[in-house]
């Protein structure tokens, strides 16, 4: 039962690697999702040149049961309280006022507790102990059968509570916005820049559909780096889009005088010169790619503004996304779209809310405000996007992430706000396999530290990947190894 | 909530496990070099079998020796031989260490090697960094010595480092065993001959010359040949014909923009960015080093005297603003919020991009596969470790927000370096100052490092005559306006008496520069001399009467506030005449007395050395004396002797001619890199760049007019035999296909559309100015900010960036379709072939669109379904009354930018 020289080097690089050497052609970059797959999905596992059903089956590490076949990943940037949100400590309102020191759980501070924090910004105003104890900014509620326990500012996503999965013991290491960037790679900005999640999806799934990109980005995040594949490539990189059926893409209009027609012609042209010098320069893969891009992007131009326009919506869908209510308008669009997006196959949406600075939830003063304020955008359009999911039967494959960068300290900053806090803080899950009402893992009775199933940042991403069918360790890109801690571990405890 | 107590357990596990691996690789980046791979290497031998009994066979060479080599070799092998064990070969495991064998046949329970691996204790477990081996890898390694613990005989040893080819100096060679055949061969022909030869691999003929003069015109220059270019080069049909069309090339000042872009993505060229108006990274003004790098390519400045100038042009060149601009390379590196980020990425990149080595890797551990010790990654540091920024003014300008100079020099000048354990820059190990040192493998010639004495204007600027200058021009353009202003009002108006004065207290401020000036030269230059006293007097005396010119404008001010004041601010403004008055009392006094300070004239400022720098740190003077620690090691790169700073070179300039790179992996040459099949080319061209003195130009030369080079890139006609065995050209049977790079694409749109603004130098663009024509390498360029069009073909990375990525995705296509760019270009291009012939025929319009777009000519096929389509188009806008030529005529040109030939370089 030994694997092969072949097998040993499996991962999804191989086929195209083997491809390319067919064809006589040693460059990189290509684009693997025009390349390859065009009829389906490839899976890591799938990729095996000459592995047989019976070794695959019985390695524990290959999935062949893809659970999800889309990605909804909300991330809020600025960092939410995980106190006032998916975890309410009443212990803060019972001690309010008094320093952490005189509280019966002093010892949270401790320095070796603390060690975590890799620390982004020497001295800055921002990212430190706080030790004065400030109460809850908003009461807090059981919700749905389960009766999970969340803030009175997320009435519409506690009545999904029943399709939640809330984990409660996140952590991360950067206590600066740095950690935005660190959620969706994994690793500190110290370290460099790495693929995203997103890139990694779209690296191990390829194409669903071929009229719109597979990995797609919505709002905008201004504060860090706007790529997505770094050493996987340019090609990984998520394409950004606008909730505007007018402009949604760069580039993505004709000029005017220039129809859709004489595009076609133009299009055609285009292509049967290629054919032509296919003749003078045989099995250039780099001409057959070239081509396909130039099909999908004619499709392109159709199929994304189509997306966007709400047109054939009914008033009830609109209003559940709360479309119909300024304060509620913006984040429902992109709900909405999210959705459309589902259904016509896309892989992976990446949604990030309240860019502007280091991100809109960044409640160093005056959280009450902030916060209400912005759950009050986002809490509507959530909600409605499960339900209108789950009513189309979608919920089943689609897994949909809420998380942000970090929690906030438990002690005040100022009168009123809340500091990072990277010790403790908390996601959902819902749909695509998850288990629905449930909380997993905890922090301790002030929220400072995530005590109880420990997760760091890559376990979600593990999570979301074995839903897919993915396993990262089959994703490994030559000359890049990655860390344990890059492949995180999947929790099982909350998946069906 | 449901959990079991097994689960718990499991996680709880699982918690500790990763929160300690997360510390230690968290600090120590360069860890990621070293963690075993998993894909499923004995994953699977006895994945279902639980007990160690029911044996299979376990394969050495598929099992158990890429495990050794994954996992233990680093540190029990010719690297280093820790406790006297190597266990590079199976046989080696046998003979054993200091503690005895590693193995032994059978014995499970006395084959140390087991012992260890398997471990529970944390201090005896091996490999002592990293995870543990996984459960499936210790099983194999059990029953493999349970089963006899076999091997192959002929396993080779891991080779010593010492003997790594790119460790020794380079050695021009000819083809062995042909001295005869090769003998008049170009050097890049033979060699290439004979590894083909060897290999029984054919070669491609000759690209046309239309091919080759628009390959050798992008690859030189940046932009395609023009029509009259490649009609010339047709008829020029003498003997050096192609020699004529490379010097020509290399003379064109596009030559240094072209090439000085590729140098720019290797040395990390970024404007600066941070956050808001704060500069977090790189400096303002970097586009000086730009410039820098465009001139010295165009001089035909020799590398060796580039290098010199980017890292150590402060210490070798200390008042030569026109070389200083080289030390932009130092500047970049500039990191606000942490010093040993600023530092790691100096010597990574420093390394990586000069040397080819993968110093970074000994940032929290000794190398694991070059001879680069942890002590000796602080040692390289150390040469780093004194210096600082600061950006002196330019000729004409003392608004540094404006101009200046990023630059670097020896700042701190005792600071100590000490080796951070693990990696942990807050965990240094004081007990041991590091040296500043380069690794003693290198060889070459000595490291030996002298203390530098600066001249007087390279530590006071402000002596620098076009310092004062350009501070007496701004101090007249002041007084002038302030006159322009009196001159305007009658001596009625009440604005008359503050104006007076305005312009009162700007002419002494003009008047005061020459005086501080005097004052500043004598002090430094003879300081015990009774004139330079005198000097200071008079400084000092006359910026008592500048400052009482202020005091007096400031009262006036006051006065008339107060008299127009309301209510509501009378208060505040009473508050601020008081203040006004004794500030003016206080300016009367003191020209009395001025006693002996005064203003310097500014001729600098320091960049912050972190956002929790002192004042006093900030203000402290310039040191008289840079340590020499950069000048030893440019002395040291530079010799003739030092192995890698000529190939790594060289490899870069090939790959960005062929292609590909002779060295794959372009900044390690180190024993982890990729090997490559041709050293005695690589090392020939290398010896032969060094005695042209170090010019690239010749280089370019020598590369361009190789056979190799002038070959088709067509794969017809070759054998299946040739392509069946180098499908990856890795002998360079045929010309690689290129193409462009994201500037290429832009540029040459211009070019054609005759368009392009031929300015050379200067500030950078906007990256949002979508009207400017000039060349895209002056675009704004940082981590943070893009421009639009050119991210779309794979700009370079301002992070790292050895080699561009080279990728097709759709977005290419629309930009290439539907930017407003192209729209412009297009009809500018349309424009200038017809050129007010209202008479030409398709065919003769797409004849020459081809050929200038393309650069070659149409073929008959071609140009029957461009007709067609030309008739499609004209046919679709005859149905909407728009004019059909020209619509015809667009539609064409628009394709054939499309064409994968446009991008393409064939």
């Amino acid at each position: 039962m030994r694997l092969g020289k072949n097998q040993r080097l499996a991962s999804n690089v191989g086929p195209r690697r083997a491809f390319l050497a067919d064809v006589g052609m040693g460059f990189t970059g290509l684009a693997l999702s025009a390349m390859l797959a065009r009829d389906g999905i490839v899976r890591a596992g799938d990729a095996i040149p000459g592995a047989s059903d019976a070794s695959r089956s019985q390695d524990p590490s290959t999935t062949n049961n893809p659970k999800a076949k889309s990605v909804i990943w909300l991330f809020m940037n600025g960092g939410v309280s995980h106190m006032e949100s998916f975890d309410p400590k009443p212990m803060l309102t019972k001690f309010a006022g008094k320093t952490i020191a005189e509280t019966p759980y002093a010892d949270v501070q401790s320095p070796d507790k603390l060690k975590l924090a890799r620390v982004t910004v020497v001295n800055d105003a921002n990212g430190q102990q706080r030790n004065a104890i400030l109460p809850l900014q908003v009461g807090s509620r059981r919700y749905g059968e389960s009766g999970i326990e969340m803030s009175e500012w997320v009435p519409n996503i506690g009545s999904c509570a029943d399709d939640l999965a809330v984990v409660r013991s996140m952590w991360t290491t950067d206590d600066n916005h740095g950690a935005q960037t660190q959620f969706h790679s994994g690793r500190h900005m110290f370290d460099g820049e790495y693929p995203t999640l997103g890139a990694w999806v779209h690296y191990g799934l390829g194409m669903q559909d071929e009229n719109l990109p597979q990995f797609i980005s919505i709002g905008n995040r201004e504060y860090w780096n706007a790529k997505d594949g770094h050493y996987l490539g340019p090609e990984h990189d998520a394409v950004p889009l606008r909730i505007d059926p007018k402009q949604p893409l760069d580039f993505g209009s004709r000029p005017e005088g220039w129809s859709e027609e004489d595009q076609r012609i133009g299009f055609d042209l285009v292509h049967d010169w290629s054919q032509i010098r296919n003749v003078e320069y045989p099995n250039d893969a780099e001409l057959l790619a070239r081509i396909r891009s130039y099909e999908l992007a004619f499709r392109m131009q159709k199929s994304i503004p189509e997306v966007m326009a709400f047109d054939s919506e009914t008033a009830a869908t609109q209003s559940l996304y709360g479309i119909d209510q300024p304060e509620t308008k913006e984040f429902g669009m992109q709900m909405l779209a999210a959705r459309r997006m589902v259904e016509r196959g896309v892989r992976f949406i990446q949604v990030q809310h309240g860019a502007g600075g280091a991100g809109v939830w960044d409640a160093h003063g005056g959280l009450k405000e902030n916060h209400e304020k912005n759950f009050r955008a986002v809490d509507k359009p959530i909600a409605g996007l499960l339900k209108d999911l789950k009513q189309r039967g979608l919920l089943d494959s689609t897994i949909v992430l809420f998380a942000t960068e970090f929690g906030r300290t438990p002690g005040t900053q100022g009168s009123d706000g809340r500091d990072h806090h990277i010790y403790g803080f908390s996601v959902w899950l819902a749909g695509g396999g998850v288990r629905g009402g449930i909380v997993h893992g905890a922090t301790d009775e002030l929220g400072f530290h995530a005590v109880e199933d420990r997760h760091y940042v890559t376990d979600i991403h593990a999570t979301l990947l074995k839903q897919l069918g993915l396993d990262s360790r089959r994703m490994e890109v030559p000359g890049r190894k990655r860390l344990e801690i890059d492949h995180g571990r999947s929790i099982d405890e909350i998946l069906i | 909530m449901l959990e079991s107590s097994r689960f718990r357990l499991v996680f709880e596990m699982h918690s500790i496990q990763i929160h300690g691996y997360l510390l230690l690789c968290f600090l120590c980046p360069g860890f990621l070099c070293l963690d075993s791979i998993r894909i499923g290497v004995g994953a699977t031998c006895v994945a279902d079998e639980p007990h160690p009994t029911s044996v299979r066979s376990v394969d050495y060479l598929e099992v158990i020796r890429p495990i050794l080599h994954e996992r233990c070799i680093a540190c029990h092998g010719a690297l280093k031989k820790e406790a006297g064990l190597r266990l590079d070969t199976a046989e080696k495991a046998f003979m054993g260490g200091d503690s005895g064998p590693a193995v032994i046949r059978q014995d499970v329970v006395a084959s140390l090697l087991l012992q260890r691996v398997s471990s529970q204790d944390n201090e005896q477990r091996m490999p002592p960094e990293g995870e543990p081996l996984t459960e499936a890898q210790i099983d194999a390694l059990r029953n493999w010595i349970q089963e006899g613990a076999l091997y192959p005989s002929d396993e080779p040893s891991e080779p010593d480092p010492s003997e790594h080819w790119a460790f020794d100096p380079p050695v021009a060679s000819r083809p062995p065993g042909s001295d005869a055949r090769y003998a008049n061969d170009h050097p890049i022909d033979a060699w290439l001959a004979w590894s083909r030869q060897r290999r029984g691999l054919e070669h491609q003929l000759p690209a046309s010359k239309a091919l080759w003069l628009r390959r050798v015109s992008i690859d030189l220059v940046g932009l395609p040949p023009s029509r009259n270019e490649i009609e010339e080069f047709e008829a020029d049909d003498r003997i050096d014909a192609k020699e004529r069309v490379v010097d020509r090339l290399l003379q064109s000042p596009q030559h240094g923009e072209r090439w000085g872009r590729h140098w720019m993505d290797i040395w990390r060229y970024s404007d600066w960015w941070g956050l808001g108006e704060e500069v977090r990274n790189s400096q303002k003004h970097m586009w000086h080093w730009r410039d820098w790098i465009v001139e010295s390519l165009n001089q035909d400045k020799g590398y060796d005297q580039m290098v010199r100038e980017m890292l150590a042009a402060d210490e070798l060149y200390p008042d030569d603003l026109d070389r200083l601009r080289g030390t932009g390379f130092l500047a970049r590196q500039y990191f606000k919020f942490n010093r040993t980020s600023w530092l790691d990425e100096t010597v990574e990149h420093t390394a990586k991009a000069m040397l080819g080595l993968t110093f970074n890797c000994a940032k929290c551990h000794d190398h694991k596969y070059d001879p680069i010790s942890h002590d000796d990654y602080y040692r390289f540091r150390a040469i780093f470790e004194p210096y600082q920024l600061r950006m002196d003014l330019l000729p004409g300008e003392t608004d540094l927000s404006r101009d200046g100079l990023p630059r670097p020099f020896d700042c701190n000048l005792e600071v100590a370096t000490y080796v951070h354990r693990r990696g942990d820059d807050r965990n240094p190990d004081t007990a041991r100052v590091m040296l500043p040192a380069v690794p003693a493998f290198l060889g070459g010639s000595p490291f030996v490092i002298e203390p530098i004495d600066l001249p007087l204007q390279a530590y006071v600027p402000g002596v620098r005559a076009h310092v004062r200058d350009a501070w007496i021009q701004a101090a007249q353009a002041r007084l002038k306006a302030a006159e322009t202003v009196l001159t305007s009002l009658t001596d009625s108006d009440p604005k008359f008496v503050l104006a007076q004065l305005d312009v009162n207290r700007a002419r002494a401020e003009l008047d005061s520069i020459p005086v501080r000036y005097q004052a500043d030269l004598l002090k430094h230059t003879q300081p015990d001399d009774p004139d330079t006293a005198t000097a200071i007097a008079q400084a000092a005396a006359q910026d008592c009467r500048v400052e009482l010119a202020e005091a007096e404008w400031h009262h006036a001010s006051a006065v008339t506030a107060v008299d127009g004041a309301t209510e509501s601010n009378i208060e505040e403004l009473k508050k601020k005449l008081a203040e006004a008055e004794q500030r003016l009392a206080k300016a009367r006094e003191q020209v009395d007395a001025p006693g002996n300070r005064y203003r310097s004239l500014q001729g600098a400022a320091k960049t912050a050395e972190s956002n929790v720098e002192s004042e006093e740190s900030r203000n402290k003077p310039y040191p008289s004396v840079s340590t020499g620690r950069r000048s030893a090691l440019v002395h040291w790169m530079t010799d003739r002797s030092n192995p890698l700073l000529a190939r790594v070179a060289v490899n870069h300039v090939w790959a960005r001619h062929f292609g590909q790179p002779l060295v794959a992996t372009a900044f390690d040459f180190g024993r982890k890199g990729t090997p490559s099949e041709h050293r005695e080319l690589l090392d020939t061209l290398a010896v032969e760049f060094m005695d042209s003195g170090w010019s690239f130009k010749q280089l370019h030369r020598r590369m361009v007019l190789s056979k190799a080079y002038g070959m088709s890139s067509s794969t017809r006609g070759i054998s299946e035999h040739t392509r069946a065995s180098d499908p990856e050209n890795r002998f360079y049977w045929r010309m690689q296909t290129g193409r462009m790079e994201s500037q290429v694409v832009r540029d040459s749109l211009l070019k054609l559309s005759g368009e392009l603004d031929g300015r050379i130098g200067g500030p950078t663009v906007a990256s949002l100015d979508e009207r400017s024509r000039r060349r895209s390498l002056y675009f704004f360029q940082s981590h943070n900010e893009h421009q639009k069009f050119l991210s779309m073909f794979d700009d370079a990375n301002v992070l790292d960036c050895y080699r561009r990525a080279r990728s097709i995705v759709p977005q290419q296509a629309l930009a290439l379709e539907n930017s407003p760019l192209i729209q412009q270009s297009v009809d500018r291009i349309v424009a200038a072939l017809v050129e007010g012939r209202s008479d030409l025929s398709d065919s003769d319009f797409a004849r020459n669109a081809f050929e200038s777009i393309l650069g070659t000519p149409v073929k008959p096929e071609e140009l029957r379904v461009g007709l067609e389509a030309m008739t499609r188009w004209r046919t679709a806008a005859d149905e909407r009354g728009a004019p059909a030529d020209q619509h015809a005529r667009t539609g064409l040109v628009r394709s054939l930018l499309n064409h994968n030939d446009f991008i393409t370089i064939r």
